[in-house]
């Protein structure tokens, strides 16, 4: 996992942002709630980013994703609760968050009879920046996306692909020190893909960005971020790194060792001191020791609360150790990795079913009711 | 800057020729009025005061519903284009965005106007009614631009549709231009014509260009009531316009 290096934000602007907040480019949000009629779109919803963080805002389709993010950004007026961005409060303050915070939504608008060097200009001038600055900046940033060679074609003409290159570089023509991305790679080519994210991890790395990322491409999401929050029917379901994610999610670290699959193997496999499956391919030449758990060496943390390396090793050696005491021919020892998709999913099924044996016995208006009701956040 | 908006709505309207169109069009009818009045057999009879006050109601209709067209989508059209999360996070507040779309609005009736001058001139000449008949319609076009175009745009920010906004738009102002179309002479002599009647800023508008033009009652003095009538509309719209503009916020769509 890349993790996101952390900057102090030296990030100079022509906007009006207060010395004093400067550093701050965190994101919080207390028991946030947005409803619409009878629907509860975010409820109650706490999370923390902390400046300089890239944090992937994952969720199901509908979850309430976007809602948070325009709360966030001051598009939308929350129901209750509370948030701040940049250490502005999100309803007193949402003219100076709009300073210090670029927006890029899954479908932004252009005005298709602009080129992109109108357009860059004309958002800079409505951010009050000084005209030489701005046609500074815009030349920068269309050769920073690759937009410089189409830079005076009409922007009706250009592709999904350079429209969305075009939105990013709206989005940092006043310089923000936080950014919120809605799918910013969807409907890219994985070229495309790989320049976004590339810019993502400049800024994020070089000038101290924080990074709100609301994305379906947990790929992307487990490479870009350091921290992320997974939530469902507008509830947090879980927040944190990715291995604490794994740990809440209750997905097993396992490791396979395989071993040469002969008549001695099979037979000193049928008693051995700990436990582990055993997967045995009539056409393969190998067995495959599977350990679901290193327990109780898995359960050694650090003072950080992360896995021990040192002490997951040394449980490996000693089961390698007693696996060759037993004459057995090692091939290899693999560690295949927890990916994101496997916790998010494990995440949001334990969550559904939770809810649907809560309901069960539940009447219908009942349900309604107690949905109606605001909820309590998970601890995470 | 502070009329970046207004300058990329007024490059906007003239590159899509949304703008432009209203100024041709109005000089192709206000070319194909003035032939009429002045050739037509029957129309040549008339007056040269009800020839006048003829084309000034041409410009003043045409002005409104222009108005109301190209005000009718200012917030809509943004908001389904995508732009107008993109609008709202920028530092222009609200009251701002909507200003300044007036203003566009308004400046392209003052083409509209500066094109039906010439047209006044010409029907007016050899009478002492030039001036009057120019600076009424300048007037209450002008006053009557700003109080549609406000309430359209008012109605493009809360109904979010295009096509909504302009046919709730239209609507309004039909009910409001055309009241003969809606109320026979009966009815408009009851309490409830004569209500409407005096609301109506449309009305007040052509009684008080009538008396101008027509019945040569040039002073502003004669005209108080018109006059307030209109402006009082007019700051009503402003009104609603003002208290909508503080509250643009982006829904989701669900």
């Amino acid at each position: 996992m890349t993790v996101s290096a952390k900057k102090d934000s030296t990030y100079n602007t022509n906007n009006n942002t207060n010395n004093s907040r400067i550093n701050d480019n965190s994101i919080t949000t207390s028991k946030l709630s947005k409803t619409f009629e009878n629907f509860k779109a975010v409820d109650s919803l706490t999370i923390k980013v902390d400046s300089g963080d890239i944090f992937g805002f994952l969720g199901p389709n509908g979850a309430g994703k976007t809602t948070t993010i325009r709360m966030l950004c001051g598009l939308l007026l929350p129901s209750s609760g509370s948030g701040k961005v940049g250490g502005y409060d999100i309803i007193k303050d949402s003219a100076k968050i709009r300073h210090i915070i670029g927006l890029l939504p899954e479908s932004s608008g252009f005005y298709g009879w602009m080129n992109a060097e109108e357009y860059l200009t004309h958002f800079a001038l409505l951010y009050k920046i000084d005209s030489d600055v701005a046609r500074k900046r815009t030349k920068d940033l269309l050769e920073k996306m690759g937009l410089a060679e189409k830079a005076f074609a009409p922007i009706s003409y250009y592709s999904r692909g350079m429209k969305q290159r075009l939105g990013l570089a709206r989005i940092l023509i006043n310089e923000p020190h936080i950014i919120f991305l809605d799918e910013p790679t969807l409907g890219l080519d994985p070229k495309g893909q790989v320049e976004i994210r590339k810019v993502l991890l400049e800024l994020n790395r070089e000038k101290g960005v924080t990074i709100l990322l609301s994305s379906h491409a947990l790929r992307e999401v487990s490479s870009l971020c350091n921290k992320i929050a997974i939530i469902d029917r507008g509830q947090l379901v879980s927040q944190g790194n990715i291995d604490e994610l794994r740990l809440q999610s209750g997905l097993e670290q396992k490791i396979v060792i395989r071993v040469a699959n002969n008549l001695r193997g099979r037979q000193r496999l049928a008693n051995l001191p700990f436990s582990a499956a055993i997967e045995t391919d009539n056409g393969s030449h190998l067995i495959n020791i599977i350990i679901h758990n290193l327990s109780p060496i898995s359960a050694v943390r650090n003072n950080n609360n992360n896995v021990d390396d040192d002490y997951h090793d040394d449980g490996i050696n000693s089961i390698l150790s007693h696996l060759m005491n037993q004459g057995l021919q090692i091939h290899d020892v693999q560690r295949p990795e927890i990916d994101l998709e496997e916790i998010f999913f494990k995440l949001i099924d334990s969550r559904q079913n939770n809810d649907d044996d809560n309901d069960a016995g539940v009447g219908l208006v009942e349900k309604r009711v107690r949905e109606e009701k605001p909820r309590e956040v998970r601890p995470h | 800057m502070a009329l970046q908006l207004y300058k990329n709505e007024m490059s906007g309207s003239f590159y899509s020729w949304r703008g432009g169109a209203w100024i041709v069009a109005a000089s192709m009818i206000f070319s194909l009025v003035a032939y009429l009045l002045l050739t037509d057999k029957e129309l040549s009879l008339l007056d040269q005061g009800e020839m006048l006050f003829t084309l000034s109601e041409i410009v003043i209709s045409l002005a409104i519903i222009m108005s109301v067209t190209l005000a009718s989508s200012a917030i809509s059209s943004e908001i389904e284009l995508g732009t107008f999360e993109s609008l709202l996070l920028t530092p222009l507040t609200g009251k701002q965005i909507a200003f300044q779309k007036l203003l566009s609005i308004i400046t392209i009736w003052f083409l509209l106007y500066a094109v039906s001058i010439p047209y006044l001139l010409v029907i007016s000449s050899g009478t002492n009614l030039s001036l009057s008949a120019i600076f009424y319609t300048g007037f209450y076009g002008t006053i009557l631009v700003t109080a549609f175009s406000s309430l359209s745009i008012a109605i493009s920010a809360r109904v979010r549709s295009s096509k909504n906004s302009i046919m709730i738009s239209l609507m309004i102002l039909l009910i409001l231009l055309a009241p003969s179309i809606f109320f026979a002479t009966s009815l408009k002599k009851t309490s409830f014509g004569i209500a409407l009647e005096n609301i109506n800023p449309v009305s007040h508008t052509m009684n008080s260009l009538d008396s101008v033009i027509v019945d040569n009652q040039q002073s502003p003095s004669e005209q108080d009531i018109h006059l307030a009538s209109v402006i009082v509309f007019a700051v009503v719209c402003l009104l609603i316009l003002l208290r909508l503009s503080h509250q643009f916020e982006v829904k989701p769509i669900q």
